[in-house]
């Protein structure tokens, strides 16, 4: 097995609006049974739970240890976001590509998350398999982003999950290795 | 229809004012959803209700979470305390949360005999 790139277990954030798929996301990607928070939901978002605390679960991806947060998705939650990414080295943001009406509000936690941690970080578009839903690219123009950091996502489909993991944390290494060290690369396959 | 709200509201109102009455050191009560939401409040001046309803609600999802891991059944409440005050936080029933804010020093005693009741009251309005 290959030895840990940065010395210990990275800890990434999961944000985004109610009814990303952040939950579902998190469930996806963990090799660990998950730690959620659920509470049954007082208000019509379309599903019969939300998280109030956090989820976490975590994965080996080419030997690199990851622990992973999924935050609450509503605003009155924020104090988690706070919380939560308090040593965080990476963040996805979520966002339903078939809920346009949800698009600025991830542009504020993005913003309100980035601004108080800059850290690296990428947008991930869900609910991709729908036939009307708006693509990444055109997040990317929304967001006004490199299209690099905007990836399109079914959070249902394990190699889509890691595939939007695995972008988040290249981009985390670039940042953190600037120098002569070749980035790694991160396969799809999980060897372990 | 709407007289059936307005009852369970204003049972849930009285059953605060009812506490507070009892505990007259109180900060404040109030009864939120488990998502977060306030229902009904009685917080002293200041106080901004909605941010204690979600941190209720996240402190009870937690504790419940923690529970379950240690196996010790349904949660019924918890406590956060500072050197300059407290907060106790009770499930009230399934689908709620009743916080009472409180200042250092209180008599525990009779803060959770009353604080209980309440809870209880509350878990059969909801």
């Amino acid at each position: 097995m290959t030895a840990d790139l940065m010395g210990g277990p990275l800890k990434l954030v999961i944000s985004g609006p109610v009814g990303a798929g952040k939950t579902t996301f998190v469930q996806t990607l963990s090799e660990t049974p998950v730690i959620a928070t659920e509470a049954e939901a007082s208000e019509d978002i379309g599903k019969l739970n939300t998280t109030v605390a956090f989820d976490f679960g975590t994965l080996n991806l080419d030997g690199q240890e990851l622990h992973i947060y999924g935050t609450p998705g509503q605003d009155r939650f924020n104090f988690m976001w706070d919380v939560l990414c308090e040593g965080a080295l990476g963040l996805i943001v979520l966002v339903a590509g078939d809920r346009p009406q949800d698009f600025t509000h991830a542009r504020n936690i993005l913003e309100y998350i980035t601004s108080r941690n800059p850290i690296p970080f990428v947008i991930g578009v869900t609910h991709q398999d729908l036939e009307y839903v708006w693509r990444p690219a055109d997040l990317a123009v929304y967001f006004n982003l490199d299209p690099l950091q905007v990836m399109g996502l079914n959070a249902t489909e394990p190699d889509q999950a890691r595939g939007l993991l695995i972008r988040l944390l290249e981009l985390t290494l670039a940042d953190a290795a600037p120098v002569q060290t070749p980035t790694h690369t991160f396969s799809l396959e999980t060897t372990c | 229809m709407t007289t059936t709200v307005m009852s369970k509201q204003d049972t849930l109102r009285s059953a605060l004012a009812n506490l507070r009455a009892a505990l007259p050191e109180l900060r404040g009560a109030l009864i939120a959803t488990t998502d977060g939401l306030p229902i009904t409040q009685a917080m002293n001046e200041g106080a901004d209700a909605n941010r204690v309803a979600a941190m209720a609600a996240t402190a009870l999802g937690l504790g419940k979470r923690i529970n379950d891991t240690l196996d010790s059944g349904d949660l019924t409440e918890m406590s956060i305390s500072g050197k300059e005050g407290q907060v106790y936080i009770y499930a009230a029933g399934r689908k709620g949360v009743l916080a009472v804010v409180a200042p250092s020093g209180m008599n525990l005693g009779l803060l959770h005999l009353e604080a209980r009741d309440t809870a209880q009251m509350i878990s059969e309005v909801l």
